[in-house]
């Protein structure tokens, strides 16, 4: 229960330290960091609406961010997830703009479209890791910019509509409802739904913890007979889906056309809350919640205080920064050995 | 394709392959150390900014690519001491960089210049031509020549870290510390102090690769400059099969997939560009996945070294 | 599951720990306006606000910082108050839009077609906020639920023609070029207006003119992109240059002013937009001028008189919105006199009939 504490402590405190940088920063530039403090939250929870942004903001970061956290279980590392999630949303813009399918239907077709073709984007790094040897990272960022480009062949000139490079929006039929009049969608809905199977999968079931294991310690799991091979395939296909899924319910739900700049950053996005949340994937949308707030907010504070948005920037990459650090250093042994000593301690007296 | 296209390619390859050498150098001392770094994106951006900054304040290039490298080396302390002695994720500790260290960049630009301020251009490093007052239409002459002293240096660390890490006992026990360092640490081998050393040639020639960018590549500062140069070293060092001759082959390779990929734009419209501007990165998973799996790279790449464990 | 509730209440807390800080500032009401100064509380003489999102730097030497100084401009003359987000991604257009909108800004300025569906959007949801969208669609105001969206929207053959004439009279070899940011339809309409504008000014004085194809950097920060597409196209012979890529632009007359430098002249020349840049770069002959700030300006003044709202703005050369900026000394005295007689062609409406 002590580590458990201490895990939940250190995001806690490297939040405070971030914010108390950033408040000395605005300082220095002449802005009130009560005002911006206060301009964050009314811009986050203000009202119904900001927290439907809010919430909307945060369903692309869940989904990056399960896809993170569901590779990094097995051991690897996808950082494809940018490509991945844009992958599957320009599937789903192909079938939600051309099938002449609308409503329910092409709703569940293009989510499992979607999903497949993340699932496919992803198995790319994973195949050329098993059978080729190589560095999953630096395929998976490879493959980030093809995708990205590829987008930009859809939309400025396959599925090209009128003066921009952007493509028709989804049809009215097949956009995700909205949940309360709010921005938030039933996209949201999907990505908890996930994150909730994850759990279950990777806790609940045998497979989940052989998974678990191969990620554990790769020759141990070998050495016991799981099928490493396979597991470190189908993870990479599954954390790609999800990152899949997670693009075509975006682009139903939010997004609605492909445009230049859509999911830039999502898939690092993802892997830091992945990593903040310990890998754990009901913690990873806690995070990814936590981090569309950040952002929603920090918009407002932005625009209430005339700070450069960069200030922001920093304080969020200043968050990663003191919690992955904290959460490292908190498994250290001497760490360890020194919480041990001191709860010893409180224990004879 | 007469002979003036491709004498210019060559040209515009070399150009664009130097700062690819010093990032991807600087990921080569890193891996070699155990440490994987993929925050070289955010330690040039970095670098890109002081270096233009300095060198417009000082009116000397040079001062400004000494500048990126003090500053590249000050970034990367926190990557060295959370991953060397926290043991942090180092995949993370670099993503972080790379969220950071831009931010920051774009952060004192914007506080320095104010805002919608005028263009702020400054003068780049002259070129070795230039200084020795030859002008030559020859192609040899003006790919030896016409190339500004940072070039040279690229090059001469090339051959440099060839032979260091291949021809002397420290270069041998830096690389122990990359492949096995709880026998690294047996012989009497720092293994911190190495990881350190590692992190701070790291850390000043990602900044001296950023501050090329804005000392004798363009005359002008933009956020984001650095475009995914440093997950194309990143890309190289691998490709290069971890040695100081293949990253330099790898690096040459990317060069010419830019440069070709930019005269081919202006060839032939009608083609969506975004088909040349994938080359490069085709052109990397497709040869990785030809040279298959040689596992040259070090083996203790990615590990936190934790020395009560020994 | 302990774990789980646990980190709810981490999650909690850290808000509500935000909350209090935000509480402590007693400065109360919501739309307060933080530290931009407060509108007016007088009563009679009310401080009108803009604000303007931007998704590249306004420091880049191109597109935002013209359009950023053309609000700052507009601002002064109408006494208004301005603030600026910049540098934002694409998933923040209409967070940022929305957080001035909530932060009672009266008029939001967007210099971009990209910010259509966030504008749209927002202008939905906050009636009473004007909302001008430069470089947007002539159909974008009809569809716009409140009627509180205007489009601004230069002439972009016009501003082809007033670079392609100049171009056509200053080229040499016969080669001209431009360098295109994104494959958008006011680009390919500036690149259109230059092509057939060089190549009709070339006919009349007795050359062929011809343009190579248009190149696209794919984005609007990359200047070393500009120097390489300046490099190849000058080695296909071009010498005249036109661009619509901000920082882009600023690498290719970078470029351009190098080969000068080797050549030991001034052979190869760049026309610049969209303000006045004569002088920053030794190859700009001259500048196509785009006065935004007369079309942001013509905005706030319908705000302040109530009547904003469904129009489509044209800028033209007609109107003065477009105009030529000053011309180099490396352009002779014949030619300019020349190209100013074609200009006055396409103030008359009779250029290339």
């Amino acid at each position: 229960m002590k580590n458990k504490f201490v895990n939940i402590l250190v995001p806690l405190i490297s939040v405070l330290l971030a914010f108390v940088i950033g408040c000395v920063v605005m300082t220095a530039l002449g802005a009130n960091p009560f005002v911006a403090l206060q301009a964050l939250w009314t811009g986050a929870f203000g009202s119904m609406r900001n927290v439907g942004t809010t919430l909307a903001r945060s369903t692309p970061l869940i989904f990056t961010g399960l896809c993170a956290c569901f590779a990094y279980r097995c051991g690897v590392f996808n950082l494809g997830g940018e490509g991945q999630f844009i992958i599957g949303a320009v599937v789903c813009c192909f079938i939600a703009t051309r099938s002449g399918l609308e409503g329910p239907l092409a709703i569940v077709l293009c989510l499992i479209a979607g999903a497949l073709a993340g699932g496919l984007w992803a198995a790319i790094p994973g195949v050329l890791k098993i059978y080729r040897g190589q560095n999953e990272m630096i395929i998976s960022i490879m493959l980030n910019y093809v995708a990205t480009l590829f987008m930009g062949v859809v939309y400025t000139n396959w599925l090209r509509d009128g003066t921009v490079p952007q493509t028709a929006p989804v049809p009215d039929a097949t956009k995700l409802s909205r949940l309360f009049g709010l921005r938030v969608t039933t996209a949201f809905l999907l990505a908890l739904a996930a994150g909730l199977l994850i759990y279950y999968f990777l806790f609940y079931t045998s497979k989940g913890f052989q998974l678990r294991a191969v990620g554990l310690n790769m020759t141990a799991a070998q050495f016991n007979g799981f099928a490493v091979k396979r597991y470190i395939l189908m993870s990479f296909i599954v954390s790609g889906a999800i990152a899949g899924l997670g693009g075509s319910a975006d682009l139903m739900g939010t997004q609605y056309r492909l445009i230049n700049g859509y999911a830039s950053g999502y898939g690092f996005d993802g892997v830091a809350m992945a990593l903040i949340g310990q890998l754990h994937p009901l913690a990873t949308i806690l995070v990814a919640i936590f981090f569309a707030v950040l952002r929603v907010g920090s918009t407002t504070m932005q625009a209430a205080t005339g700070v450069p948005t960069s200030v922001s920037d920093i304080i969020q990459a200043l968050v990663i920064v003191f919690t992955v650090a904290g959460l490292a250093m908190v498994k250290l042994p001497q760490f360890q050995a020194a919480i041990a000593k001191l709860s010893a301690r409180k224990e004879a007296a | 394709m007469d002979s003036a296209f491709i004498t210019n390619l060559i040209l515009a390859s070399v150009r664009m392959a130097t700062p690819l050498i010093f990032l991807s150098l600087a990921e080569l001392y890193s891996q070699r150390a155990g440490l994987v770094h993929i925050g070289l994106e955010g330690l040039a951006a970095i670098g890109s900014l002081v270096g233009f900054l300095v060198s417009l304040i000082t009116g000397s290039p040079l001062l400004g690519v000494l500048a990126g490298a003090a500053v590249g080396i000050l970034v990367n302390m926190i990557y060295a001491y959370a991953t060397i002695n926290l043991c942090a994720e180092q995949i993370v500790y670099g993503m972080a960089i790379n969220i950071f260290a831009p931010a920051l960049a774009a952060f004192i630009y914007r506080v320095y210049f104010g805002a919608g301020s005028e263009l702020v251009q400054v003068g780049l490093m002259t070129t070795l031509s230039a200084l020795l007052g030859i002008t030559s239409d020859n192609f040899l002459l003006r790919l030896l020549l016409e190339q500004t002293p940072m070039v040279y240096l690229a090059y001469g660390l090339v051959i440099f870290t060839a032979v260091y890490f291949n021809k002397t006992k420290s270069g041998l026990n830096y690389k122990a510390v990359g492949e096995y360092p709880k026998a690294a640490a047996t012989l009497g081998i720092s293994v911190v102090g190495v990881k350190y050393a590692a992190s701070v040639i790291c850390g000043a020639l990602a900044g001296i690769g950023g501050a090329y960018l804005t000392t004798c590549y363009s005359t002008t500062y933009t956020d984001g400059n650095v475009a995914g140069r440093g997950f194309i070293a990143l890309a190289a060092v691998i490709f290069g099969r971890w040695s100081a001759g293949g990253v330099l082959l790898a690096c040459l390779f990317f060069g010419f997939c830019d440069a070709l990929q930019i005269r081919l734009q202006v060839g032939s419209y009608g083609i969506p560009y975004q088909f040349f501007q994938m080359i490069p990165y085709i052109a990397t998973v497709a040869v990785l996945t030809v040279i298959g799996m040689k596992k040259a790279g070090p083996k203790g790449v990615g590990k936190p070294y934790l020395r009560e464990q020994r | 599951m302990k774990k789980i509730f646990a980190l709810i209440l981490t999650l909690a807390m850290v808000l509500s720990l935000t909350a209090c800080g935000g509480g402590n500032s007693g400065s109360g009401g919501s739309g307060d306006g933080g530290a931009t100064p407060p509108a007016g509380g007088s009563g009679d003489s009310k401080t009108y606000k803009v604000a303007m999102i931007c998704d590249s730097s306004i420091s880049d030497g191109g597109w935002g910082m013209a359009c950023y100084n053309a609000m700052v401009d507009a601002a002064a003359k109408y006494g208004w108050d301005t603030e600026v987000s910049d540098s934002i991604a694409q998933s923040a257009y209409y967070e940022s839009i929305v957080a001035f909108c909530d932060l009672g800004y009266d008029l939001i300025y967007a210099p971009g077609n990209q910010y259509t569906d966030a504008i749209l959007q927002a202008a939905e949801e906050y009636p009473n906020i004007a909302f001008a969208l430069l470089n947007g669609g002539a159909d974008t105001p009809a569809k716009a639920a409140n009627s509180n969206v205007t489009s601004l929207l230069p002439d972009s053959q016009q501003v082809g023609w007033i670079a392609g004439i100049l171009a056509g009279l200053m080229t040499e070899t016969g080669k001209v070029a431009f360098i295109g940011g994104m494959e958008i339809d006011t680009t390919k309409g500036k690149y259109a207006g230059f092509v057939e504008s060089a190549e009709y000014v070339g006919q009349q004085e007795g050359k062929t003119v011809e343009a190579l194809d248009v190149v696209y950097s794919g984005d609007f920060s990359a200047s070393d992109k500009g120097i390489e597409f300046a490099k190849a196209m000058m080695d296909q012979g071009a010498d005249v240059f036109f661009g619509d890529a901000s920082a882009v632009d600023s690498g290719a007359r970078q470029a351009i002013d190098e080969a000068n430098a080797a050549a030991g002249s001034v052979k190869v020349y760049d026309i610049a937009q969209p303000g006045d840049f004569l002088g920053q770069n030794e190859c700009i002959i001259g500048s196509q001028v785009t006065d935004n700030s007369g079309l942001v300006g013509l905005c706030m003044e319908a705000v302040e008189n109530g009547t904003f709202g469904g129009e489509t703005i044209f800028g033209t050369m007609q109107n003065g919105v477009l105009s030529c900026g000053k011309l180099s000394d490396l352009v002779p005295a014949d030619v300019q006199e020349k190209y100013n007689s074609y200009i006055s062609q396409v103030m008359d409406g009779t250029f290339m009939q």
